[in-house]
């Protein structure tokens, strides 16, 4: 039965927004703390965890993100024949495993861009492994992390369309099904698109806030600067 | 559950030829989009304000919106005002639009980069306009984003694989079909999955060869 796009239509997408949005929250969420695990082994002493971490990454970065939802889609059922997963919740493995690689190379990246001294004042000082990374440097590397993370999160969102082919009704799919209902495929996806729009800009003119929000931020990881007189004698 | 890759065999030709379109696709997106990129970023550094707005409304509206959303716009939304495009053309069309976009952002980097110092120079030697766009600041600035442009051929030719949703028979596409046939879900997934990797590392080398072919000369900004 076709109708006209009415709206009812604008509601019925402004719901698949919010299951992109819920979508796109927590496999950034589970792919930030997965990813920041895969960056620390990239950047730890043990030769066979950097090893391994940098080949899972320079793996998945390889292979398109379709692949990994039809895997996920098509091969858990298979590993695991008992378990039964809903769209949603294969949807959330897909995009946390490819998210988890992006953003372990940005971790990667972050933590190799605190200076070198800073590491070695740490030695210095007598620091083991963790509370040297607990206290000098991700203090600092994650600083650096938050620009380059927001980008990957705006590719996330436009990416999570993606998962419309496990039939997943999220923002891309309840277009596709209000397009099939109005016959009004233009005036639809433009819709959808604008929707799209509105999320990625949103997020991208939060992240621009931050960077100016924080001009010391720079500052806190730049060798150059030196430390002041009132600080070298007030401590 | 056991694997056997050999039920893969007889569809080895199907698959590689659709490797092969994959990747003119992608280098079709490429060329074409990488010189609509250009014109766009003149189009938005330009002096007409109303171009220069219109460049810069193209370039965040296909940033900021999914290239599967793109896709569809193209495949079904163009027959409604009559202009039907095949599969084929409709995702080259979407990859090309699409890559303008971000290839104008590379592009925009390597313009600022170059000094306008030699362009001065260039200026000061009587070079025509031409000429001096071509040799003075299109061939560095291309040197300096050529890793960034590489990345984006990568990243183009994994995206390439969501023209698959809408029928274009490349290689997703013949990974999807050969599941049907075969029921083989792992191995013909693990198998594209590999060739889609490979294929990107292939790129990444023959890129660097081409660097040191088409910029060798001068000094090397980037050791």
């Amino acid at each position: 039965m076709l109708r006209s796009f009415g709206w009812q239509d604008i509601e019925a997408l402004a719901r698949g927004a919010l299951w992109t949005l819920a979508l796109c929250a927590i496999s950034g969420v589970l792919g930030t703390l997965l990813g920041g695990v895969i960056g620390l082994a990239a950047t730890s002493p043990s030769r066979i965890a950097r090893w391994v971490a940098t080949a899972l990454v320079t793996f998945v970065r390889g292979i398109p993100l379709l692949i990994i939802v039809f895997f996920a889609y098509f091969g858990i059922p298979l590993l695991f024949p008992d378990l039964s997963l809903s769209a949603f919740a294969t949807a959330v493995i897909a995009l946390t495993v490819f998210a988890s690689v992006y953003l372990a190379e940005i971790f990667r990246g972050s933590i190799n861009a605190v200076p070198r001294g800073q590491w070695e004042a740490a030695d210095a000082l007598g620091l083991g492994y963790v509370k040297k990374l607990r206290y000098v440097v991700l203090p600092q590397a994650m600083r650096i992390v938050v620009p380059p993370a927001i980008g990957f999160l705006i590719a996330l969102i436009k990416d999570s369309s993606l998962v419309t082919v496990i039939g997943f009704v999220e923002l891309t799919h309840a277009g596709t099904i209000t397009s099939n209902l109005t016959a009004n495929p233009i005036l639809t996806y433009s819709v959808v698109a604008a929707f799209y729009f509105v999320i990625c800009y949103g997020v991208s003119r939060l992240g621009r806030w931050y960077e100016q929000r924080s001009p010391t931020d720079k500052a806190a990881v730049d060798p150059e600067e030196k430390p002041s007189a009132l600080q070298l004698e007030g401590v | 559950m056991t694997f056997f890759y050999g039920d893969l065999l007889p569809f080895a030709g199907q698959l590689l030829s659709a490797l092969w379109t994959s990747v003119y696709i992608t280098v079709i997106a490429m060329v074409v989009g990488s010189a609509f990129a250009v014109l766009l970023y003149l189009g938005k550094s330009g002096g007409s304000p109303w171009l220069s707005r219109l460049c810069s409304a193209y370039i965040e509206v296909f940033r900021n919106t999914p290239l599967l959303v793109q896709l569809y716009l193209i495949y079904f939304g163009l027959p409604v005002v009559g202009i039907n495009l095949n599969p084929i053309w409709a995702g080259i069309v979407a990859l090309t639009l699409n890559n303008a976009a971000y290839t104008a952002e590379i592009y925009r980097a390597g313009f600022e980069s170059v000094p306008p110092g030699i362009v001065e120079a260039g200026q000061a030697l009587g070079m025509r306009r031409g000429t001096l766009f071509r040799h003075v600041i299109f061939m560095p600035a291309t040197r300096n984003v050529f890793p960034a442009l590489t990345n984006q051929f990568i990243l183009l030719f994994l995206a390439s694989s969501i023209a698959s949703i809408i029928g274009l028979p490349e290689l997703m596409n013949s990974i999807l079909n050969i599941n049907n046939h075969t029921y083989r879900t792992f191995e013909i997934l693990s198998v594209g999955g590999l060739l889609y990797f490979v294929v990107a590392g292939l790129f990444a080398l023959g890129s660097r060869i081409a660097e040191s072919r088409l910029f060798g000369w001068g000094v090397k900004r980037h050791a």
